[in-house]
């Protein structure tokens, strides 16, 4: 059913369209609605589920560790700071092979102080074997989710879902809701590969040593490396329930382009209407929407960015001494691709400043104009 | 739609997971430290004179356990309800409790397993010397008191044959004719003497011990127990003495109903126990009794409790004062009294007084009780001095003789209390048994092996069970203990009479806990040293390998890896980590 | 597509106003965004929210609203320290909360001035303290009359669903403010 619904609760109520079994969060701005909601569903019996009230974002995670560990669905929820302390437990989650799903609020990190949009905290989590998954509306927030748990216990490794503070978590519009029986259709029930069990009692996240470790690590690549596959296929399993698909990159007018535009989560959708002014003008002009993070499409990235003639990323996050995270990516995918074009990347859109659609032309046409890009990131909007 | 996963291999699954359980990991051989399951003393043990194991009795208590309760005391004293009412309690003194709120109310505890233990008439329990030592031999005890009839109790559990001789017409000493009965009420006492006599011991009652009879003994006794205890009172050697009542008889004749009945005022001159009950008694019988004592209150031998319990009653207290001598005066008495005054005193306890110049004053009274001690009977109730064949020890003296004799009670003890007269009684048990199985000189030394803890009390279940089997010589101080487990709680208070109440009649003025006060107050106790069954020790092991299989917790040292955290854990130092021995 | 920009206080209910008005849309067919520009503000300090409307397409853009076709202020001293005609297009709706037409109404000479007493309203069915009145529905009412949408159906089906507390008083407050909405279009 269509209605007007919240970021937040788009997440809220594909976690319990998924019948999640335990849930454990810390509340952190701007995740506490997703919570709430969830809480409340735990309350009021909407969810036959348990929400494990903890003291910290690093035993949320710990308590969704140890109930995946027991075999059961879990998710949880957080945002920067709450992020960047779950850290340690990230690794945990993915080394242990679990199934977890979050739901990750980019926000910027302090200090100073700023509760506002930024992706640095979740691209600061990129090594930590979690998948991550960003997303443009409220829509895409909702079936990400939903697709996040069937790929997650499809190869054993935990996913995050991203999603734009308050341009995406605090937003309001229009989201179809499935059904129950719709979203049972689609997502089994939990056959977990791991569970621990009385009847045969084991120890799990043990000494791992050199003989074993390396080999360990060589698993979790190769489960990695089937993700892009398996969510490609789990999109010929939602479509014909659903009616949509998404991509883990989607190319938009991409395939004359001379200019290609690179951007992950709500700017891409703003970019999306950018692009059909632009063209509507007769620039050349295409959008690369990042969806899939980790594992990076590397091999998707060389066939639609490498034979353009200009590339133009847009990093609402960055990385201090270098430049931002998604052009450093973009640049490592086409190096090794025969006469690549230059990567121009821009910052603009840190703590929640907004990326607008002024600035995407501007982003534009900037890049049309130089031959080379001269600096590894320009800032974008700086007040001097 | 799930089968089209089939399309893909198999997803890569790795992961750091036991293939077995993890009991193939030996842990054990990481140990260079071993925790062993080792009780130990608790402080209040060493501060009772009988050395009951009062630890272990507060837990049983708590977990209701009144039997068990009930027969750990009996290890080590025959009188739990006697005791608990008139012990003056060193234990509380030595309580590790103490230190962190208030001393456990170790008598009123005592006194419930007691009473309990009389109500539901539990018998004293089978020990595996009664009537097996082979050579049965026969000892007779002079005195019916708490001394004697704690020798016969333990000599008859160790084995042998006993008969007690008493002088007066019922069994029980001072505990029958000294204290008066709102201390200890006669049904009580008789009660705790019958389970002696149903153990086999006879006691002849009206038959005092004279020369004759031990002439008479030498064929029929192995040896004799002295416990005639200090019969006699002493005498204040002034004018008009001869006007007083002897303060003994008086409480001898008030408990066999035979006392007169005084009013007015009456002086009662002492500063003892004897004294303060004199002067109880007289307030119940309606006399305005006035203590006069020649030091001060704090110089004062009797328990402070008492004293505190007499003045609340009505009783008025003449401090500094000593009689000079006794007046009659129309069918009143005047007492002349010196003052006195007191004197530093270099040597430490009680102070010195000297008389204060010629400062006099007279009080007239109706009548003069004097309580100012006592000795014992006959000379030659205690043992001779200076004699090769004597061997002192801290509750009483052994004389090797044709007829062997251990003087005891208030004949020997320093301290002359009920506690102490049966801590003798229970030594001389020891000394006679060691003496007859392996002479006398094995005495000294097989007395210290049963001492509890670094004191002078000595315990009879360490005596006959060996090996200091429950509690080690080590005495659990209040850091060994971990406090995080316990919180605090205030002390339970027995029911009590008000003074003007119990200043009315004879009846008893403390009582017995009540249940749920005796489950709290018994909970308060910490248990120094003993093991309670809290289990920490199996819940905090890392290793799983802590057991406990029907109240019996067992170590697996297969897996058991050394870390300590049980021994830090348990809240009562009932365990020690030791070096693994090569 | 229109774009409407809601100014407030914080505890007046901009945000429940911006997204009761953004789901009566909704039922009336339109695509819908609505978000609040969120800070740390607390009671009483201005507070700004956007309801973008299109009746066509799927609505893409996701930055703030910079150029707004329709303004709502729901109360009158925020003209004191806030500009709230900010990028307006000329000729756009200014609703005001106020008891009467505003001194100076020819500041607003580029633009369609609408006002209502949702003050009074408010108190005239009870909603809120007469310190603090809850004017938010009544303004959506007014904003109804203005715009000649969304249809009231649909409000009063919107404020059912979002207020919880007094919701036939609202959607009476509402109607009335449909109708006492005083609408002045050339008052240069």
């Amino acid at each position: 059913m269509r209605e007007v619904l919240e970021g937040s609760h788009a997440v809220s109520e594909a976690v319990r369209l998924a019948k999640v079994q335990v849930m454990s969060a810390y509340p952190i701005t701007p995740q506490t609605h997703i919570v709430e909601a969830l809480s409340e569903f735990c309350e009021d019996g909407t969810m036959d589920a348990r929400f494990i009230c903890v003291e910290s974002e690093h035993s949320a995670m710990a308590a969704v560790v140890g109930a995946s560990t027991c075999g059961v669905r879990t998710f949880t929820a957080t945002s920067s700071h709450g992020l960047a302390l779950m850290h340690e437990m990230l690794h945990w989650a993915s080394a242990a092979r679990l199934p977890i799903v979050m739901a990750e609020v980019n926000r910027a990190l302090g200090p100073g102080w700023n509760i506002w949009m930024d992706q640095t905290d979740s691209l600061a989590q990129r090594d930590t074997g979690w998948i991550q998954l960003y997303c443009e509306n409220g829509q895409d927030v909702l079936d990400t989710t939903l697709q996040a748990f069937r790929l997650a216990e499809m190869v054993n490794l935990p996913v995050m879902v991203v999603l734009d503070a308050f341009f995406l978590s605090h937003t309001y519009e229009d989201i179809d809701v499935p059904d129950q029986k719709a979203v049972d259709r689609f997502l089994p029930p939990l056959s977990p590969r791991i569970q621990l069990s009385t009847q045969n009692p084991c120890a799990i996240g043990q000494m791992s040593p050199p003989a074993f470790y390396t080999e360990n690590r060589h698993s979790i690549q190769a489960a990695m490396e089937q993700v892009q596959g398996r969510f490609e296929n789990i999109q010929e399993e939602f479509e014909p329930v659903f009616g949509r698909k998404y991509a883990p990159l989607e190319a938009i007018e991409c395939e004359d382009a001379d200019v290609i535009m690179v951007m992950a989560g709500t700017a891409a959708s703003t970019c999306r209407e950018v692009i059909s002014d632009l063209r509507s003008q007769g620039e050349k002009v295409g959008l690369l929407k990042l969806k899939m993070f980790r594992p990076f499409p590397t091999m998707l990235i060389r066939k639609i960015l490498g034979d353009t003639q200009k590339v133009a990323v847009v990093d609402r996050n960055f990385s201090f001494g270098v430049s931002g995270i998604f052009a450093q990516e973009i640049k490592a995918a086409l190096c090794n691709h025969d006469n690549h074009p230059p990567v121009f990347g821009y910052i603009a859109g840190l703590g929640g400043r907004d990326v607008t659609p002024d600035i995407l032309k501007q982003v534009y046409h900037m890049t049309k104009t130089a031959s080379f890009p001269k600096e590894d990131g320009v800032w974008i909007d700086l007040n001097n | 739609m799930i089968a089209k996963q089939k399309f893909f291999e198999e997803v890569p699954l790795s992961i750091s997971r036991s293939k077995i359980s993890t009991e193939v990991n030996k842990t054990g051989s990481w140990r260079f430290m071993r925790p062993v399951y080792d009780e130990k003393t608790a402080p209040c043990s060493v501060g009772c004179p009988a050395g009951e194991d009062i630890a272990r009795i507060e837990m049983l208590a708590s977990r209701k356990m009144f039997r068990e309760a009930y027969e750990t005391i009996l290890k080590e004293n025959p009188f739990p309800a006697v005791c608990g009412r008139v012990c003056f309690h060193p234990c509380e003194n030595f309580c590790n409790r103490a230190a962190f709120d208030q001393p456990v109310a170790i008598p009123h505890i005592e006194r419930f397993v007691g009473d309990t233990a009389i109500a539901a008439e539990y018998l004293v329990p089978r020990t595996p010397r009664v009537g097996s030592f082979a050579n049965r031999k026969r000892v007779a005890v002079a005195g019916a008191g708490p001394a004697g009839l704690a020798a016969a109790y333990f000599l008859t559990r160790l084995g042998y044959v006993c008969d007690v001789f008493e002088s007066e017409n019922e069994p029980g000493g001072v505990l029958r004719w000294g204290i008066p009965a709102y201390r200890l009420p006669e049904d009580v006492l008789k009660n705790e003497i019958n389970r002696i006599v149903s153990l086999g011991v006879t006691i002849y009652c009206k038959q005092p011990v004279n020369q004759d009879f031990l002439e008479q003994a030498k064929g029929r006794y192995d040896a004799v127990f002295m416990g005639c205890g200090y019969g006699r009172s002493l005498e204040m050697k002034i004018p008009g003495e001869a006007m007083a009542h002897d303060g003994l008889k008086f409480l001898h004749d008030t408990r066999k109903g035979q006392a007169a009945c005084f009013h007015g005022t009456s002086a009662v001159i002492g500063g003892g126990n004897t004294a303060i009950d004199v002067a109880r008694t007289l307030i119940r019988m309606g006399s305005k009794p006035i203590l006069v004592y020649r030091r001060r209150r704090q110089d004062m031998p009797a328990f402070e409790h008492e004293v505190e319990m007499a003045l609340k009653e009505g009783v008025r207290l003449k401090e500094l004062a000593a009689p000079m001598r006794m007046k009659a005066n129309m069918g009143d008495i005047v007492l002349m009294l010196q003052k006195m005054k007191p004197v530093e005193s270099d040597t430490g306890g009680r102070a010195q007084v000297v008389p204060d110049g010629e400062n006099t004053m007279s009080i007239k009274v109706e009548q003069v009780f004097t309580a100012i001690g006592a000795e014992p009977g006959r000379n030659w109730y205690v043992p001779p001095k200076k004699q090769d064949n004597i061997l002192n020890l801290s509750h009483c003296a052994f004389l090797e003789d044709d007829l062997p004799m251990v003087f005891g009670g208030d004949l020997t003890n320093p301290i002359k209390s009920v506690t102490d007269a049966i801590a003798s009684g229970k030594q001389a048990a020891m000394v006679l048994d060691t003496f007859f199985q392996r002479g006398r000189d094995a005495i000294e030394e097989r007395l210290a092996a049963c001492r509890v803890g670094n004191g002078d009390a000595l315990s009879m279940e360490i005596y006959t069970e060996g090996e200091r089997k429950n509690r080690n010589s080590h005495v659990v101080s209040f850091e060994e203990i971990n406090t995080d487990y316990f919180s605090r709680a205030d002390r339970e208070i027995p029911p009590l009479l008000s003074p003007d109440e119990s200043a009315a009649s004879f009846s008893e003025i403390e009582g017995t806990f009540a249940e749920d006060s005796l489950e709290k107050e018994s909970q308060r106790c910490f248990n120094c040293g003993i093991c309670n069954d809290c289990d920490n020790c199996r819940l905090f092991c890392g290793e799983v390998a802590v057991s406990s299989d029907g109240g019996e917790r067992r170590v697996n040292m297969d897996y058991c890896k050394g870390c300590g955290i049980c021994v830090v854990e348990c809240p009562r130092n009932a365990m020690t980590l030791e070096e693994e021995k090569i | 597509m229109q774009e409407i920009r809601f100014h407030g206080r914080g505890g007046q209910g901009t945000v429940v106003a911006s997204v009761v008005l953004a789901k009566a849309f909704f039922k009336a067919g339109y695509h819908v965004q609505t978000f609040p520009v969120f800070g740390v503000e607390r009671r009483g300090a201005p507070v700004e929210a956007y309801l973008r409307l299109d009746a066509d397409k799927k609505i893409l853009i996701r930055s703030n609203v910079y150029t707004p076709d329709h303004v709502v202020v729901q109360d009158i001293k925020l003209l004191q320290n806030v500009d709230v005609t900010k990028g307006l297009k000329p000729g756009g709706w200014i609703l005001l909360n106020a008891p009467g037409i505003p001194e100076h109404p020819e500041r607003f000479s580029e633009y369609r001035l609408a006002v209502v007493d949702a003050g009074k309203i408010a108190i005239g069915h009870k909603l809120g303290t007469r310190t603090q009145p809850i004017i938010n529905t009544a303004m959506i009412g007014a904003f109804a009359r203005i715009m000649e949408m969304p249809p009231m159906e649909a409000i009063a089906e919107a404020i059912e669903k979002e207020i919880p507390v007094k919701p036939r008083q609202n959607i009476l407050a509402a109607k009335q403010a449909y109708e006492e909405v005083q609408m002045i279009e050339n008052q240069g």
